[in-house]
């Protein structure tokens, strides 16, 4: 199965790549296929949607169709292992 | 030995960042143990992150290098200065000689700091470290002497660092992040002037009573929140300006929106190879401090970024961004790259005034005026950057490259003057330094207040 998921930072460029590379890696070991996008906050509601996932670094303002995660463990590396797993669990039952 | 030293790293500059950087960042990356096959992998990802920079490159310069020729001559409006916006200039700032020796030494001073507990925050945001060797490279090209520009970078990077600290209590509230600080340059600088500028918009009677609602905002300017609908919009707007007709007004439409779309996607390529090494040393760092619950782990403004009045206010500030660049005297800047960033610079005024839209876009405004005449300023200094690394410039094409915010921050530009020995600038360091201590003093008299009443 095919998922897709937003990943959002403050520009869309460089926070957004790491945790888009860690959870694209992730999610390949445990067999999701995964198709991502990178955007800025302000972009994000264009997208609403369009995603099975929203998966942000920062507090997105906006009331979404779309399901948000907050990627902070994964930055600051702390309760990153359980926050992707959770993210596995969301895929695999969208 | 000195001499052949030095013919060396002439020959491997001489190559280019395309072949230059890969095999600098290969060498760093297996310094702190990549393993080498992603090392190899990585840093061929940076080269071709280049070759595609240099792709997009091409194409903006051959449609706003006419364009703003035809501005001139059409309209007498004279913006020749190209606004690459920050990625390119990171991009070109990890090509500088100076960028690897900035990494280490700033992973040292932030080691020694947090030691002698002069700082709580351990930036483990390698990436935006660039900012600390983006203002060496600055002096190291100005003054052609490389232990001037490492002093200034170390300077900025303690800086910054400091900022963080100060700023760490009410980002941790306002924001909603505990244990976290915020070490990014091209926001950290401005906390200090919203500080000021709340305070000063306090005494103004009616402008202290005025608040906007972020929702509405976003609402109705939500379409300067997209990098390709700005470079839509301002090309077309370009165009009609520049009296083209009307192919070529939505042509100069396309191009520029599709160059706000890709050539940030191109850095993101140049990113993807930096990661293994920028994981590594954070993994050091963080194993270095485990479990410490006093200090701060220093994150990228992104972290914070999505806080509806600084979405507001930055979308409020873009198309005010263009006015001001054609109406401020002395500016030749066309704001382009930068347009769709001005979250981050406006992420720590909006802190400042906890939120109040209206006060942060009024102290927004003389900022981006600064910002534009220092980008101005500095181009000069940017483009003999550029051509140092060997940064390809489009045949043909012999204008100046600069970044709206990145470049026009007039924290770096203060720096790069001081160092260059100018008087002003020199002057200024005990007067902003008195300001930012009563500034400093408020601010923790107010928190400690803001507990008593709890």
């Amino acid at each position: 199965m095919k998922k897709k998921i937003i990943f959002v930072c403050a520009t869309g460029i460089a926070t957004s790549t790491v945790v888009a590379e860690k959870v694209t890696e992730y999610c390949k070991e445990k067999g999701i296929n995964v198709e991502y996008q990178q955007c800025n906050v302000a972009s994000l509601p264009t997208f609403d949607g369009n995603a099975d996932l929203i998966i942000s670094t920062t507090n997105v303002p906006y009331k979404l169709e779309t399901k948000v995660v907050n990627a902070l463990p994964i930055i600051t590396g702390f309760g990153e292992e359980e926050l992707l797993d959770k993210i596995v669990d969301i895929l695999k039952e969208e | 030995m000195g001499n052949q030293l030095l013919k060396i790293v002439q020959y491997v500059l001489g190559l280019g960042p395309t072949v230059m950087l890969p095999i600098v960042i290969f060498i760093l990356a297996i310094c702190f143990r990549v393993k080498v096959t992603k090392a190899l992998r990585s840093a061929i990802t940076i080269g071709i992150g280049f070759v595609g920079i240099y792709a997009i490159f091409g194409i903006l310069t051959n449609n706003l290098g006419p364009a703003t020729q035809a501005l001139v001559k059409n309209s007498g409006i004279n913006l020749p200065v190209m606004d690459l916006g920050w990625p390119p200039l990171s991009a070109i700032t990890w090509a500088a000689p100076i960028a690897p020796f900035v990494i280490l030494i700033t992973i040292l001073i932030n080691i020694i700091m947090i030691a002698f507990k002069w700082t709580k925050t351990v930036d483990i945001d390698i990436w935006n470290y660039w900012h600390f060797a983006f203002a060496g490279a600055l002096v190291y090209s100005a003054t052609n002497s490389f232990a001037l520009g490492m002093i200034a970078s170390a300077i900025v990077a303690v800086v910054v660092i400091k900022l963080a600290d100060w700023c760490a209590p009410a980002v941790q509230d306002y924001f909603n992040l505990p244990g976290i600080s915020l070490p990014t340059l091209s926001s950290a600088v401005f906390f200090p002037i919203g500080v000021l500028g709340d305070k000063i918009i306090d005494k103004i009677p009616g402008l202290n009573k005025l608040k906007a609602d972020p929702e509405t905002i976003q609402k109705k300017f939500g379409v300067f929140g997209e990098p390709m609908m700005i470079g839509l919009i301002l090309g077309v707007l370009l165009g009609i300006v520049a009296k083209y007709d009307l192919k070529g007004i939505l042509n100069l439409g396309i191009n520029l929106g599709a160059v706000m779309l890709i050539l940030p996607r191109m850095v993101r390529i140049l990113m993807e190879g930096l990661l293994p090494l920028s994981d590594a040393i954070k993994k050091i760092l963080q194993k270095k401090y485990p479990g410490r619950s006093d200090l701060y782990i220093g994150l990228d403004i992104a972290v914070a970024i999505g806080n509806p009045a600084v979405i507001a206010t930055a979308l409020l500030l873009t198309p005010v961004a263009v006015l001001l660049a054609v109406a401020i005297p002395g500016n030749r800047i066309l704001p382009l790259g930068d347009l769709a960033n001005l979250a981050v610079m406006i992420s720590m005024v909006v802190l400042a005034t906890k939120g109040n839209v209206i006060r942060s876009f009024i102290i927004g405004i003389p900022i981006m005026i600064g910002d534009l005449l220092v980008a101005t300023a500095v181009a000069p200094t940017v483009t003999n950057i550029a051509k140092s690394i060997k940064f390809q410039f489009p045949a043909g094409y012999n204008g100046q490259i600069s970044s709206f915010l990145d470049g026009g921050n007039p924290f770096r530009f203060w720096i790069l003057k001081i160092f260059q020995g100018n008087i002003i600038a020199l002057v200024l360091i005990p007067v902003v330094g008195f300001i930012v201590y009563a500034l400093v003093k408020s601010t923790k008299k107010a928190a400690e207040k803001a507990n008593v009443t709890l």
